[in-house]
């Protein structure tokens, strides 16, 4: 599903974050990204979704066997790829609904499929909404326009369900999430793991991984990933933090 | 008679000459004559002058356009994008005269009048010469004065007192011209106490012809008007308009303006809340691509205490075009417990779009509540990845920003119908099918 090739990436006109990733995720998998604060985690969800000011100066990423760094922002969502913010951006004046309602149909044009009408979209909008918790009435507001930050992050899982994405990059979804909404939050993820959909957890803490269970664990220090295994890294991670990094790296 | 006669103005002052005598009253041709004279020694304003200097009136001086001679014809289906979906007491102004085969008033209420210019003077000459109040002093009087004396048509619509119209007054204004022309229109609203009515106006057309429209509306105690006006000229037109409004006790005028045609326009609107308790709400949007150049200028004067304004104008700004807003408020001595309101916000869609705005308040009056702000801003790129992350392509994103910014002005349209009319405009625009 993606393939990580010695990636490096740099700010626009700035110093390299990125320095020689290597990644492998395959379908049905679920990785987790950890590491501390300015070791690359968010950089490397942002060149993999496309965000402007980053540029990718070495190496290759490959989705589906074809290279993703050629496609913008949009084309790359359309082709199934989900990044679940870690700020969801507030945007007045329009409306969560009819913002949601675009971008699956532009999804749905991408994969052949016909427009939802109105009818159909709102009963697919229903049966997610449960899943979330999340109130009717926040989808009339304006896209994350007076949510509590827990509400935002149970708002991108919730589009990434109603977007049913091929690839999910879930950055920092869990922080300032309370336990409740953790759980929430968690299980929503859960439903949504499935043999042909690829997801990448990056976080900064163990917590979301006892409820997420990962198949792989790596450990991104200064742009490189310094360690990987199975779940039983994160436990040990919790047990000595990110200082150890200092032996190991 | 000698006049003094400002460079520019000799076109029009031999095109007023030429006119041919027609019958009219004499009251008319002094004011008309006055006008002229008003005019010639006035001239074209410079931009040595506050309230135009930001305007570029080049478009306008480089080139003579003498008035219309007569109106012109025009196929339906022609001004059918402006329509209203709805039933309305429709009046239709092709190349600035009264077209009766487009146009369908439809039975009025008893104490209620609509009819052009022209045969308001010729059948109810009180209500036509309320049209001419050449008394207040705001901006703009050079072409006010130029409109009084070409003038050849326009529209009046005058409720008794106590009555409402349930449908709305539509006005089409449509230009048309082969060959540069001006289009003078001269109007009225005169509503008495208590009364209600609804007026939407477009401006539409095609060829290099200059709108000049004046209309003068007077609201009676308790009086509402509800004015929604579109301004989508064709793109060769310049559109000049000005409305001056005087609002009675606890009289209430909302408006809203819609400004996304004409190469070159202007809006003046002067409002002065002259009775207790008036309440003017001025809202609306000017979008703005190409080379366009559009201003919005409003100046409300609150004489009499109590008075309320509530003002937001959204400015989306492209390409090379340039938006220019000057809002003034003034609060007079006597307009204690006045209450202000105004805000104009700005969003540039290009490095070479710009935008002047220039909110100004002068308060004479010390027991008041104003406030005002200007913004200018661009697009908000964060905004706009979030969206695309969400495979909602570039162009259909910027648009949903570009409304989502306008739309809490649009959303002070209080009819849903009426709304949604606009709405449909500003979609049209989005799409680049406007002309």
């Amino acid at each position: 599903m993606l393939e990580i090739k010695n990636l490096h990436a740099r700010i626009a006109e700035g110093r390299e974050i990125l320095k020689g990733i290597d990644l492998v995720v395959g379908a049905g998998e679920v990785h987790a990204i950890m590491g501390p604060n300015g070791s690359g985690k968010s950089t490397l969800a942002g060149v993999l979704a496309g965000r402007p000011g980053y540029v990718v100066s070495e190496g290759s990423i490959l989705y589906e066997g074809r290279d993703l760094t050629p496609l913008t922002p949009d084309e790359r969502a359309r082709a199934g790829i989900f990044l679940a913010f870690q700020y969801p951006v507030e945007i007045p004046g329009v409306n969560n609904m009819y913002f949601l309602r675009a971008a699956l149909n532009a999804v749905r044009r991408e994969r052949g499929e016909a427009d939802l009408d109105a009818g159909q979209f709102l009963k697919a909008v229903r049966a997610k909404l449960k899943l979330l918790e999340i109130e009717d009435d926040l989808l009339k507001r304006g896209v994350n326009v007076g949510f509590s930050g827990g509400e935002k992050k149970r708002n991108e899982i919730f589009q990434m369900a109603m977007l049913e994405p091929k690839l999910a990059l879930l950055d920092e979804t869990d922080s300032g999430l309370d336990i409740d909404a953790l759980r929430v939050v968690a299980g929503g993820i859960n439903k949504l793991r499935s043999p042909e959909r690829a997801i990448v957890l990056i976080t900064h803490y163990q917590r979301l991984l006892d409820y997420v269970e990962p198949d792989r664990i790596h450990v991104l220090s200064d742009g490189r990933f310094v360690m990987s295994g199975d779940k039983s890294l994160a436990a040990e991670l919790e047990k000595h933090g990110y200082a150890m990094l200092g032996t190991a790296a | 008679m000698t006049i003094l006669a400002k460079p520019g103005t000799a076109p029009y002052l031999a095109a007023f000459r030429a006119r041919a005598a027609e019958a009219e009253p004499q009251w008319l041709s002094e004011q008309r004559d006055a006008a002229l004279a008003r005019f010639a020694a006035l001239g074209f304003p410079t931009r040595r002058e506050e309230a135009w200097r930001f305007t570029n009136l080049r478009p306008l001086e480089s080139v003579t356009f003498p008035p219309a001679r007569e109106g012109a014809a025009l196929a339906p289906e022609q001004a059918a994008p402006w329509r209203l979906a709805g039933p309305a007491h429709r009046l239709v102004l092709v190349a600035g005269r009264f077209a009766p085969e487009l146009s369908e008033i439809g039975p009025l209420p008893e104490g209620a009048w609509l009819a052009p210019t022209a045969r308001t003077l010729a059948e109810r000459p009180d209500l036509a010469r309320q049209a001419f109040d050449e008394t207040d002093t705001s901006g703009g009087q050079a072409f006010t004065a130029l409109n009084a004396a070409l003038f050849a048509d326009g529209f009046v619509l005058a409720l008794e007192e106590g009555v409402a119209l349930d449908r709305p007054v539509e006005i089409i204004h449509y230009g048309q011209a082969e060959a540069p022309a001006s289009l003078h229109t001269r109007s009225a609203v005169l509503l008495g106490a208590r009364s209600r009515a609804t007026l939407v106006e477009s401006f539409a057309g095609e060829g290099p012809y200059w709108t000049n429209a004046v209309a003068v509306l007077r609201l009676g105690p308790q009086s509402e008007l509800r004015h929604l006006r579109l301004q989508d000229e064709g793109a060769d037109a310049i559109h000049l308009a000005a409305i001056r409004a005087t609002l009675g006790r606890a009289a209430q005028y909302r408006s809203f303006t819609l400004t996304v045609g004409a190469r070159l326009s202007r809006y003046d609107a002067f409002v002065r809340l002259d009775g207790d308790k008036a309440q003017c709400n001025l809202d609306g949007a000017y979008l703005l691509r190409g080379e366009r150049e559009a201003t919005t200028a409003t100046f409300v004067d609150h004489v009499a205490p109590g008075g309320v304004t509530r003002e937001l104008f959204k400015g989306v700004v492209g390409d090379r075009a340039h938006g220019v807003f000057l809002g003034r408020i003034a609060v007079r001595p006597d307009a204690q417990k006045s209450d202000a309101l105004q805000l104009n916000r700005n969003l540039l869609l290009s490095p070479r779009a710009a935008v002047d705005t220039k909110p100004e308040l002068e308060i004479l009056a010390d027991d008041v509540k104003c406030s005002h702000g200007a913004t200018v801003g661009d697009l908000d790129e964060a905004a706009l990845f979030y969206l695309r992350a969400r495979g909602i392509p570039e162009e259909e994103a910027r648009g949903m920003l570009i409304e989502g910014f306008v739309v809490d002005a649009l959303e002070r349209i209080e009819d849903r119908a009426m709304r949604e009319h606009f709405a449909r405009h500003l979609g049209r625009w989005l799409a680049r099918e406007h002309r």
